[in-house]
Formats: structure tokens, sequence, C-alpha cells
């Protein structure tokens, strides 16, 4: 058995553990509700530029809706986000879209109505850095195969995934909110997407990544956080996974 | 002469271009209806009014800055897209979070109060707008030297503009980028505002734009028909039904009908003159009988749920319900020694209309927006046999409340099939059909209704023609009726009702055959709203035109709304105070329907309990 942390230890731990840099994306004391149900207590989270940070917990834990609180999709919120030292709380979603933040959500919201070139080329490019078709297709090359298909939805799961990853690059957004986008696929999928992942951070890309899959994170995250009952409850690095193990397996159950 | 199926070919071809005209404004019109629909969900019923605006924008530019009608043709259609924009931004907007239908109830109330306001000012007579003079007069069309007809150039220019608008905004939105932001925020506005693209404007913008093509089809059938306040209320209505023919939100499918049925109108013109305003009518309950969601329209369901006051339940409450209705009895056997009997049979029929369109509403989450013709056909039908057939009163008013019953299988049958607004639209196309038999049919008299219809004797002792006796048998057949609702909606059956308004796919997942339900319920409705429409023609010895028409079924759900949604004494309540504003605000003319309209648009901004729900509400006691 361990202790279980206060949140003000867990800070502690995370400012002396996290990697020098100015933090990216700052999350103090967010509290969100859907209508009358308070989802997240004081959550408390720091990404910093380059950084690729996964949020691992249990279903219900609030991971979800941190993300949709970030993005502005959860309207009613408390508390501090900062994204590059700009207060975003109370801003609507496509306010935030243009400080340079992106969600892709896990339900991938292919639109049915539009063709595949259509979804893809339905965000418009909103700052520097947001990238050309071209710059996409090199990244998701089975895209470019799939183009001409007359309805986004009829795109296979892996495949409509990717499209809904490559489509929010090109807002030129420099944090993006990838909400379990290995649900679902099959594992030689999910590799192709690890891949994408680190290729994204390569270029230079801050994620902020949620999770079920921990062995698929452990490949490509630098930090984890772990989150339970609407708060962040531990952080470690992607170097201390496993010493962190057990305490983890009491954390998510598995 | 030449001849093509025994109609001289001029005959036929002036009959088709008429209907060629007649079917441009349809598309423009259920055009900007689509569009509106598509991005909003909302049936814009104020669209009518908006294009009897963009005819008198052109006039009134024209009176005032001696505007003509080519600039007039931009400048109109963009004053009434402004005053679009001002009522989405500051009202519209604020009832997208709630069920559809409010916004449905909140366009009519503002139609409401736009159609009232220029009849007081400028009456229901037409005002003349001249035809441009660069495109006066016409030319003669010739076919192998054989005279066709003569073309006005005036129309071929409406034809081919509207053909023009149409094509345009198709193009815009299903080809464009912009077109496609459009088409991804009708399905999935939240992830689209996560792509930086601000949704809000959008959606203020297309309703601007939907509103501002009904100002523009306005400004084109200035120099055709008249500028007067009630064209846009005329032609809606043929429009509603070219929208569920041609399937809602359908853009081709839209100007594809209005072009069609406009066509086929022109031609019942020529070869079966008595049908051609109902031919559409036809049409569309054939269409929804083989394709429940129109020509064009995707089958989509939509679960609704409309806001209502559930508080409390139990022993308790139903007592406090059962001394608030005795109590009611009881005021209401005094009553015509105080107040006037002939005031009080009207408000109690109306209320028993209130109640069988409540029933549905409050209790199903059915929409009806048609209910005037279960009313009007029961009076139709108990003074027919009243008079004509010399039946007692009794057996005319069971005659009456029968055929309403009858209809409500058929109607009911066909538009179950379909929810939320897609149902409203049905219904209320299904009472346009029968306005317009009611208007031709001979036994109903046309404008005149049905006349001195006898009250006779009831039971063959009592008799009618005094007004006391008339009154309590009036009240004794609206508190049956009342128990009769009470009865039901607290019944098992009741329950399966609720829960099939607030989810109804659960409410089929746990193995009830809802439609089943909803047909049973709609079918109650429409007898109890017989019932009313039956006594009515007997206590004011006459059937008329008035009981038909949609005012009359908005009117019932106005009273639903003031008294109180899903209560049951909500409906009568409202039926008392829109009666009286009626019967006691009558000298102020065209100012009782803009109040009317007000009172709609305050009830469903602000004041969604009703009077009756706000008190249950409060007092925690289901009334």
């Amino acid at each position: 058995m361990y202790n279980k942390p206060t949140w003000v230890s867990v800070m502690a731990e995370i400012r002396t553990s996290a990697t020098p840099g100015a933090p990216l994306l700052s999350v103090k004391n967010l509290q969100s509700w859907y209508g009358e149900s308070h989802i997240l207590h004081g959550v408390n989270l720091e990404v910093r530029q380059g950084e690729v940070v996964t949020l691992l917990g249990r279903n219900g834990a609030g991971k979800t809706t941190t993300l949709k609180s970030i993005m502005g999709v959860v309207r009613k919120r408390q508390g501090s986000i900062t994204k590059g030292g700009t207060e975003t709380i109370g801003l609507p979603s496509e306010r935030i879209a243009k400080l340079g933040i992106a969600l892709c959500p896990e339900e991938r919201a292919i639109f049915s109505s539009l063709t595949v070139r259509e979804n893809l080329m339905l965000p418009p490019k909103l700052r520097d850095g947001g990238m050309s078709v071209d710059e996409i297709f090199s990244l998701f090359p089975n895209l470019k195969e799939r183009i001409g298909t007359s309805q986004g939805t009829k795109l296979s799961g892996g495949e409509q995934q990717m499209l809904a990853i490559g489509r929010i690059l090109r807002t030129g957004a420099d944090l993006l909110l990838l909400d379990e986008p290995t649900e679902g696929l099959a594992p030689v999928i999910i590799q192709q997407i690890g891949h994408t992942i680190r290729k994204l951070k390569e270029r230079g890309l801050t994620i902020l990544l949620v999770e079920q899959n921990f062995r698929f994170a452990s490949t490509v995250a630098d930090r984890f956080y772990v989150m339970d009952h609407g708060v962040i409850v531990d952080g470690f690095k992607a170097a201390d996974l496993e010493a962190n193990m057990p305490k983890l397996h009491e954390y998510l159950g598995v | 002469m030449t001849e093509i199926f025994g109609v001289p070919t001029q005959a036929l071809f002036g009959q088709l271009l008429l209907g060629l005209i007649n079917g441009s404004f349809y598309a423009l019109l259920s055009l900007g209806l689509a569009v509106i629909f598509g991005m909003l969900n909302i049936i814009n019923f104020t669209h009518g009014a908006q294009y009897m605006m963009g005819a008198f924008g052109a006039y009134l530019v024209g009176q005032y800055f001696g505007i003509g009608y080519w600039p007039s043709l931009i400048v109109a259609p963009l004053l009434v897209g402004l005053t679009g924009v001002i009522i989405e931004r500051t009202m519209l907007k604020r009832l997208y979070h709630l069920d559809h239908l409010y916004g449905l109830l909140f366009t009519f109330g503002v139609a409401l109060i736009i159609q009232g306001y220029f009849r007081y000012y400028y009456g229901s007579s037409g005002l003349p707008y001249p035809i441009p003079p660069s495109l006066a007069g016409g030319t003669r069309l010739t076919l192998f030297d054989q005279p066709i007809m003569f073309l006005p150039w005036y129309r071929a220019w409406v034809i081919f503009f509207s053909l023009a608008i149409c094509i345009t905004t198709w193009y815009l939105i299903e080809r464009t980028s912009l077109g496609a932001k459009l088409r991804a925020a009708t399905e999935n506005p939240t992830i689209v505002r996560t792509f930086g693209v601000n949704v809000p404007l959008l959606i203020t913008l297309t309703y601007g734009a939907g509103v501002g093509l009904a100002g523009l089809a306005g400004v084109l059938a200035a120099p055709i028909y008249q500028v007067s306040p009630l064209m846009g209320a005329d032609l809606i209505n043929v429009v509603f039904a070219v929208v569920v023919i041609g399937g809602m939100g359908s853009i081709l499918g839209s100007v594809v009908t209005g072009f069609v049925l406009g066509l086929i109108e022109g031609l019942t013109k020529v070869f079966y003159p008595e049908a051609s305003t109902t031919v559409v009518f036809v049409i569309m309950a054939i269409v929804l009988l083989v394709r429940p969601a129109g020509l064009f329209g995707k089958a989509a369901t939509t679960t609704t749920g409309v806001e209502s006051t559930s508080v409390g339940s139990g022993l308790d409450g139903g007592r406090v319900l059962n001394v608030v209705m005795a109590a009611m009895a009881v005021v209401l056997m005094a009553a015509p020694f105080v107040v006037y009997p002939q005031f009080l049979m009207k408000a109690l029929c109306i209320a028993m209309f209130a109640l069988s369109v409540n029933l549905l509403l409050g209790y199903a989450g059915l929409l009806s927006f048609g209910h005037a013709m279960f009313l009007g056909s029961a009076g139709y039908v108990s003074a027919h046999a009243a008079k004509v057939w010399g039946l007692t009163p009794e057996l005319a008013i069971l005659a009456g409340t029968a055929t309403a019953a009858a209809m409500g299988v058929v109607v009911g049958a066909i538009a179950i099939r379909r929810q939320g607004i897609y149902f409203a639209m049905t219904t209320l196309a299904f009472a346009q059909m029968v306005y317009f038999l009611a208007l031709q049919v001979p036994f109903t008299h046309g404008e005149d209704g049905i006349q001195a219809v006898p009250r006779g004797k009831m039971f063959g002792f009592i008799d009618l023609n005094n007004q006391l006796s008339m009154y309590y048998v009036v009240l004794a057949i609206f508190m049956f009726a009342l128990l009769m609702v009470h009865r039901i909606i607290h019944s098992p059956f009741g329950e399966v009702l609720k829960s099939i308004r607030e989810n109804e796919a659960r409410a089929i997942s746990l193995g009830y055959k809802t439609d089943r339900y909803k047909l049973m319920a709609f079918v109650l409705s429409t007898t109890i709203c017989g019932l009313g429409g039956a006594t009515k023609a007997i206590v004011f010895q006459l059937a008329s035109l008035t009981d038909v028409t949609s005012g009359t079924s908005g009117e019932a759900v106005l009273m639903t709304l003031v008294g109180g949604l899903g209560t049951l004494l909500g409906p009568i309540v409202g039926a008392f105070v829109i009666t009286g504003m009626e019967t006691y605000l009558a000298e102020w003319g065209q100012w009782v329907t803009v109040i009317q309209g007000v009172v709609f648009v305050v009830c469903v901004m602000a004041f969604r309990r009703g009077l009756v729900g706000e008190i249950a509400y409060r007092t925690g006691k289901p009334l």
C-alpha cells in the first residue's frame, strides 16, 4: 500500500519532476459542470512546450471532460486555463481554437454529409504553421488514396481516426488534445497512430493525450497524470512508469 | 385554333405559365424554409410575413425614397434579412437549447405580430406596384407558325431569376467550402466551433439569408400580385405542403418540388379547375403515405420532449386537484348569473378544444398544428345534421364528434409516423387540405358557413333555445370532457404516454408499441376536440370557415401555452384568457392579433410554465 497523495504533494512532485521550459498549457483548480452535475473538482495540470502528456484514469474519472473544458466545449467551468499565458476560461471554442488549441474528439466526429475531401478541408487555417493538404498526406498516406470517397463516414474506423487527426492539423494549432485515438482500432493501426504522434512531436507540437491503453501511451508519452473522481491524483515521468506500476494498477483497476 | 386534349393551346400554355410563376414562388419560399430548417432546425412560421414584408419594403422605399424596382430588388431583401438577424440575435437564439417546437411557436407568434401590424396600418386591400418599365410588355410565342401564348416579359424574368437564385443557393450550399461549413454545423455544431468557425454567427447569417430570400420573393411578387398584408399568409400554407412533400430541409427537394407542384397546379386548373387548390394537398397525402420523410428527405428521427410541469404526484396532490375541479364546477354553475352566458359557452367549447390539444402536446409530446380541422369539421357535420337532416341536438353533436374521431384515425395513422416538427407540419398540411375542402364542397356553404342551425330540444324535453338550459348542457358536456381527460392522463395509459414524451426509444425498448399508444391518444384527442366543435356549432347555431383555419389551430396551442403545458387545468384557464381577450378587446380590431402574437412570444421566451403551470410548480401540487 502507499499513502494517497494530496494534490499539493502531487503538484510539488510535478514541479520538480517536469522538464524545464515554459508551460504551454496551465490548468489551475479547474471545475466543470454538465448541467447540474459537478464533474471536475479542481483539476491542476501543466503541459510544457513540446511535451506529450497522457491523462490516465478509469471510465468516468473526468479525462474527456478535462479536454472538453480546455477546448471550451464544456461551457460551464471555473478556475483558470492558460494557453501560452492567455486566460481562456469563459472563451467560446472558436476563440480558443484561434489561440492554437485543437481537439480530436473521442467519437471522431466525421461528417456524413461531407465528402472526405470536404471533411479534411473543413477546418480553416487559423495560424501560421497550419499544414497544407500535402503535408497532411505525408503524415497519413492512406488518406490520400481515399480522398475521393463521397461520404466521410464510409471510411474504416482507422481511416476516420486519421482523418480526424489530420484535419485539425490544418488550423495550425500547436497544442493538440487527442481523446482516445486508439479506441477500437486494430493493433497495426494503433502502431501507425503511435508513429504519427511521434512525428508530430518531432515537428514541435505539444500533445495532451487521453488514453485507456497505457501500454500504447507509454510508447509516446513523456509524462503521465492520473485522474480519479474529477481531480488529478498522481503524476510521474515516463521513465518512472515501472516504479509506479503498483499504484497505477490500483488507480486503474487493471 | 389548335387544341391539345381538347383544350385550346393558348389556354393550356397560359395556365402552364401561371403554374410556373406560382412554382417559382413556391420554390423560392420553400428554399428559404429549407435553408433555415437545415441550420436552425426551426420551421420558420414567420416566412409568409417576411415575404409580405419584402413586397411592402419595395413598395415603401418606392413611396418614400423614390427607389425603383431594380434597386429594391437588393435593398428590400437586405432590410428584411436585417430584421431577421435582429430577431435571431435578440430572441430566437435563446430558444435553441429547448425543444424545437418552441422555435416554431415563437416564429408563429412573430408572424401574428407582423401581420396584425401591417393590417392595422394598410388594411386588407391590396396596393398596386407597377411592373418596371424595362420589363413592360411581352412577346407572342409561336411554334410552327402557330401562336402558342403571349409571354409577358416580367413573368419570364420572374421564372428566370427564381431559377437562377435557386441554382446559386444550391451550389453555394452543396459545392462550396462555406456550404461544407454549413452542412457540418448542421450535423455537429460543437465540433465545427472547435475548428475556429464562428457557428453562432453562421446561424445568424443563415437565418438572415433565408429570411432575405423570402423578402426577395416578396419583391418579385409585388408587380404580379398586389401588395397586401395577407399575401404571405395565403401563400405560405401551400408552401408548407411543398416543404412536407419535398422533404424538410432538402435544398434540391424544395426547389424541384416547388416548380413541379406549380406546374401540376396549373395543369389541374386546365383540366379540373375545382381541384386546383387542393391538388397539392392530395399529392401531399399520397407522398406521406408512401414516403413519410418526403420525396427528397432523409428518414431522420428526432426525439422530442416539451418542457412540462410534472411536479409531485400521489394522493395528496391528487386531492388538491379534485378539490380545485369541484370548486371550478361550482363557480361555473353560478357563473351565468354574473357573466354573459354566451361568452361562457364559447369559452367552455374552446376550452374542450384546448384540452384536446394539450392532451397530445402536454402528455404525449405531439404538437398538432392542425387541430382546427377536427373542431371545424365536427361543427359542420353537427350543424348539417341538425339543420338539414333534422336530427336532435344530442344526435347532431354525436355525429360531429364521431366525424372528428374518424378523421383522427386517418390523419393520426399518417401523421404519427413522424415526430416533432415533422408531425406538426403534417398535421398543419392536412388542416390546410380540410380548409380548402370546406371552402369548396357544397354542404359547408363556403364563406357563408352553415347558418341558422336549430338548437332544438335535447332528449326531446330540454329546450335549448332557453339560454340557461343551453348553458348547463354545455357545462355538463364540458365537465364530461374534463373528467375524461383527467381519467386518461391518470391512467396507466397516460403514464405510458408520458414515458413516450420523455423518451420514446426507451418506451419502445420496454416493449410498448408506441405508435399504437400515440394513435390512440391522437384519436381520443380529436374526439374531445370534435365534441367541443360540435357543441359550439349548436350553441352558436353556426358552423363557419373560421373554425377550420390554421389561425384557430394556433390559438389552441396559444391557450395551452398560456395556461400551462401538461397541466390539466391550464388549457381551460388559457381558453378563458384568450377568448376573453378576443371578446372584450374586439373593438381594438387588428391589435388583438398583435397582442396575441406578443403573448405567444412572451410565453415562449419567458413564461414557458404558463399560469397554472407556475402555480403548480410553486405549490408542488399537480394541477
